[in-house]
């Protein structure tokens, strides 16, 4: 309603001069490319908005591309590089605040997506979640989905073991551990069940609080020295080692991603790492699953001797707008945006995708979604992923190495030692 | 000197021995992706495999026989536009198989038959080109087709790769030992040099523009990193963009993408088959020359 | 024998007949001359301008520093940037290249002169087929398939377990560093073994069998036929299918790509396509990915130089 009305006031003011040029901008044809990560039931809703749209402005083209979530990053990189990038896109924060840094993005239009100015928009949300996207004092993105990871457990599977779901999941990793050599199911060396797998590609956000809970750190304060606390990372490395096929083989990267055997309830995963919008992806894939109360939801676990209390990192996926293409584009593109973000109710609804408006976060809806208290309760824990200009090597500089230490056996020192030379140097060139 | 077994030779049992093992090693996976894709992502992983989809398979909630043919062709979202992206790839293939053949063979034949200034000079540029990994000049390719608007277009994914040098090589390769006498005896007849290449050189290659028209074909249908970035639209991408979204990491099932991956190939197999004669028709000419 | 010379003096009656033609030639080749010239020496030119420079993807400038990138990539030690050194790569690409493509012209050489020696034409015609099939399916597809196939729970790993009498041992195949490139060369060998045999059977039927026959006449053995006979005449066809396997085989990339994409680990793998990948186009280093680029062009010229001048075959022609 509030929303409506400030449109409106903005619509009012600039009635003079929309009048004036009524008849050109309406004659003006606007094509906006929109690309976006697949998901099915995001998709859904996702089609109806831009039908919406495009009827009520007949002189917009909306464009859909649609790729594999890993895919996007390179493409849309490589589209920029060429100077043909999309008009709107988005990635996660990580992979896109260097898009903010270089110059390649429009800030808000304010007035187009529905605003009075930078500090409406960031009043709009809840505190500290367009922090991200905020550079020299304009806002430059706004967010789809901000999520956090907590551990789903099949309480079926818990029971099969011998286990009391409620009072045996595990607190802290050591009891991950401990509890997985009791699910696990093995037929000779070969797993036919595991207990817990993590989310191997993702180790800005669930690796790197890990080593931050063991005291360690990414970057040193003042951001000159990396992969800081050589202890920290050392005894996190030995547990990753620990964990692999050459350890305790408990789970590995090369093995199928936990989280997408979950929902099947196969007897074959008893714990994954995920966020709230799996829930819907459950009650899509498996409603009886879903229905029948198996599941249940824990908070991030931590080290037995963890010396800071820190949850998964929360991620942002942020709407962006490219800077190359012409200021009526813009305008047209952000009032799409924020066409598609007045919908928050229904992606929480439908999809269990938060999109952190204060208004969101205190509706029912969000109340009422369940396991909704067990996440809100490790957003407090975690701290917003690392992003920077160069986030993107340094996750795939964490992923390669902590696949060394796990699967070719690279010695947990010489880990250390590597990825600090490497991510050094990164920092260096910036600095 | 020679031994028999039964009514073989030694040498005739080994080499079955070496023909039906390298059967196996090939036939293996193919036969493993069509059972597979008619059991759901636990079974295809069940110790020991089961060749056979036993019934139980389909009596799951809701499963039926074609459940993963079906998640195949319309997708996560009920769209067919499965069907759409496999007349794609058959659009952009056959063009590139057919441009090929003509190209090449046309730039194969100038290189191998005439002796012009630069001959040398030109095929070794042309060498050159295959040595160009295609990772290392994708971006500067896709501002050439942003810059001739030719970004979601077919003649997008089809202009970059109308002849490929490898093609030029090899009807080189081929052409060299055309009988040159031909040729002579067609210029005593009055056909002009173009004509000779149309009337004479063309139709006496068929077993090589098979081969290389079958290769060409598997290229581009075999061709991702290209597509990914040309074909944005859902409307324009082709069969193995289609697949991958079957192994995005959010939504794996490995039966479905089975049934994918045998559908799409079902129109590469009835190509094959069907140009198949002309491989074995190489044989034969070989049988009927041995005499 | 007595053909060949007979082509022989015939060239030579032809000789001056053929200068005039000589611009028909030059003008067969320019559709193509032009084509190569758009997009494939215009974007390699640009591509060898931009490793001149520190560009990178998403600024909008860049500056030129000549020969740096190169410098810096043949100065890296063994655990710079990760381990993902150009000399990594090199190893990877190298020992790839050399397992793949040396057992491949062998073997389907081999199998092509046994096909070729099979009585019926039945089969031949069928194991043909049948080995051709892997080539018909997408490298996405084959790959997919053997992801799964690779899995500890797989039918590769049961039947290793067969075959080396065990049970319940994990054979690791995607895990230890030797299994992973010896899976990535699986994979390859089975895609591509169909196409090779076909290109040496192309080849085959093009000898004059009459040759054969007076071989068979001087009653030469069949494996003396073979060495004596077969293989010098085959040789462009030899030339030609090692050129390509080994060319091919220095620029693969999605097999490795998909595999790192499926959890396995990059860096016993990290083929130089796959380093320009990830350091241009996911890191968006372009110019240093750029300069890796001209590095591979230029080793592939040099071995593609090499094979042609060890061979000589463009002397024999006629």
């Amino acid at each position: 309603m509030k929303k409506a009305i400030v449109i409106l006031l903005a619509l009012m003011m600039l009635a003079p001069m929309a009048f004036a040029n009524a008849q050109a901008e309406e004659a003006k044809p606007v094509t906006i490319e929109f690309w976006t990560h697949e998901d099915a039931n995001r998709q859904r809703l996702e089609e109806r908005y831009i039908k919406e749209f495009c009827e009520t402005h007949p002189n917009v083209t909306i464009n859909v591309t649609r790729q594999a979530a890993t895919k996007m990053i390179e493409l849309v990189q490589t589209a920029f590089a060429a100077g043909q990038g999309p008009t709107v896109f988005n990635l996660s924060i990580n992979d896109e605040y260097p898009y903010i840094v270089a110059g390649r993005v429009a800030p808000i239009n304010y007035a187009a997506a529905g605003y009075k100015d930078a500090q409406a928009v960031i009043d709009a949300y809840a505190p500290g979640m367009l922090e991200s996207v905020t550079y020299e004092g304009d806002v430059y993105g706004l967010p789809l989905e901000l999520t956090n990871w907590c551990l789903f457990i099949n309480k079926n599977v818990f029971r099969s073991a011998g286990l009391d779901p409620e009072t045996d999941y595990p607190k802290t990793w050591e009891e991950v551990v401990e509890v997985s050599q009791k699910l696990v199911l093995r037929d000779g060396d070969i797993l036919t069940r595991r207990g817990f797998d993590f989310r191997y590609p993702y180790y800005l956000e669930s690796m790197v609080p890990m080593v931050e809970q063991l005291g360690g750190q990414l970057f040193s304060e003042d951001g000159k020295e990396a992969i800081v606390g050589k202890d920290a990372w050392v005894k996190f490395f030995e547990f990753m080692q620990n964990w692999g096929p050459n350890g305790l083989n408990l789970g590995s990267p090369t093995y199928k991603n936990a989280r997408s055997l979950f929902n099947a309830n196969n007897n074959d995963i008893a714990m994954a790492m995920t966020g709230l919008y799996q829930e819907a992806r459950i009650k899509n894939d498996n409603p009886d699953f879903y229905n029948s109360g198996d599941w249940m939801v824990v908070p991030f676990p931590t080290f037995e001797n963890a010396v800071n209390d820190t949850a998964a990192c929360y991620y942002g996926h942020y709407y962006m707008v490219n800077g190359d293409v012409d200021e009526a584009t813009q305008k047209v593109a952000w009032e799409f945006i924020s066409y598609m973000l007045s919908h928050g109710e229904e992606y929480l609804k439908e999809v269990n995708i938060i999109q952190p408006t204060v208004a969101l976060m205190n509706s029912e809806t969000y109340k009422n979604t369940p396991y909704s208290a067990v996440f809100s309760q490790d957003f407090e824990r975690g701290h917003i992923v690392y992003y920077g200009a160069n986030s993107t090597e340094i996750q795939s500089l964490l992923k390669e190495t902590v696949a060394a230490v796990m699967l070719e056996g690279l010695e947990p020192e010489k880990a250390y030692n590597q990825l600090k030379a490497a991510v050094q140097e990164l920092v260096d060139e910036v600095n | 000197m020679v031994k028999y077994v039964g009514k073989l030779t030694v040498g005739e049992v080994l080499s079955w021995i070496l023909l039906i093992l390298i059967l196996l090693f090939t036939v293996t996976p193919i036969l493993f992706m069509a059972t597979a894709s008619f059991m759901d992502k636990t079974q295809i992983l069940d110790m020991p495999y089961r060749w056979i989809p036993s019934s139980s398979y389909f009596k799951g909630e809701g499963r039926t026989f074609f459940t993963n043919f079906r998640k195949a062709i319309m997708g996560n979202n009920e769209d067919p536009v499965f069907l759409r992206n496999i007349l794609n790839s058959l659009i952009v293939a056959i063009t590139c198989a057919a441009t090929t053949v003509l190209l090449a063979s046309l730039c194969g034949y100038g290189l191998a038959k005439y002796r012009f200034r630069g001959r040398q000079f030109v095929f070794m540029a042309i060498m050159s080109t295959m040595m160009i990994p295609f990772e290392a000049i994708m971006i500067p390719l896709y501002m050439v087709a942003s810059s001739m608007k030719m970004i979601n277009t077919y003649q997008g994914m089809i202009i970059p790769f109308l002849v490929s040098a490898f093609g030029v090589f090899q009807m080189r390769q081929y052409l060299i030992t055309f009988p040159t006498e031909y040729l002579d005896a067609s210029r005593v007849d009055g056909l002009g040099e173009f004509a000779i290449y149309w009337k004479i050189v063309l139709p006496n290659c068929t077993p090589v523009i098979a081969t290389l028209g079958i290769l060409s074909f598997r290229n581009q249908w075999d061709n991702l990193l290209w597509p990914l970035l040309v074909a944005q639209s859902e409307k324009m991408k082709t069969i193995p963009q289609y697949i991958t979204k079957f192994s995005e990491e959010k939504q794996t099932d490995e039966g479905a993408m089975m049934a994918c991956a045998f559908l799409a190939s079902i129109p590469m197999l009835l190509l094959f088959f069907a140009l198949s004669k002309y491989f074995l028709g190489g044989a034969a000419v070989y049988e009927s020359r041995k005499g | 024998m007595k053909e060949i010379l007979q082509v022989k003096s015939n060239r030579t009656k032809a000789y001056s007949i053929e200068r005039k033609q000589a611009k028909w030639g030059l003008l067969f080749t320019v559709p193509c001359l032009v084509f190569f010239s758009i997009f494939s020496f215009y974007p390699i030119i640009n591509a060898f301008i931009t490793s001149l420079t520190n560009k990178q993807a998403l600024s909008r400038t860049s500056k030129f520093v000549g020969f740096d990138n190169y410098a810096y990539l043949f100065a890296q030690n063994d655990t710079a940037n990760g381990g993902f050194t150009l000399w990594n790569s090199l190893r990877a690409t190298l020992t790839f290249t050399i397992g793949t493509f040396i057992p491949m012209v062998v073997i389907s050489l081999l199998v092509a002169v046994l096909l070729m020696s099979l009585r019926k034409d039945r089969q031949r015609g069928f194991l043909q087929v049948a080995y051709y099939l892997p080539a018909v399916l997408s490298s996405v597809v084959a790959t997919a398939i053997w992801m799964i196939m690779f899995d500890p729970r797989g039918l590769v790993n049961q039947l290793s377990n067969v075959v080396m009498m065990t049970t319940g041992k994990d054979y690791k195949w995607l895990v230890d560093t030797n299994m992973l490139q010896a899976s990535t060369m699986l994979v390859y060998f089975w895609k591509y073994i169909g196409y090779f045999v076909i290109l040496f059977i192309t080849g085959l039927a093009a000898i004059p069998p009459t040759i054969y026959e007076a071989a068979t006449v001087d009653g030469s053995s069949r494996w003396h036929t073979f060495w004596r006979i077969t293989l010098p005449l085959l040789k462009p066809t030899v030339v030609l299918v090692s050129i390509m396997a080994m060319l091919q085989c220095l620029k693969t990339f999605s097999t490795q790509y998909m595999f790192t994409q499926g959890g396995a680990s990059r860096k016993p793998i990290d083929v130089i396509t796959m380093n320009i990948y990830f350091t241009g186009i996911r890191n968006g280093r372009l110019g240093r990915a750029s300069a890796m680029s001209i590095i591979l062009f230029l080793v592939m010229l040099l071995f593609t130089y090499l094979q042609f001048s060890t061979s000589k075959t463009d002397d024999v022609e006629y």
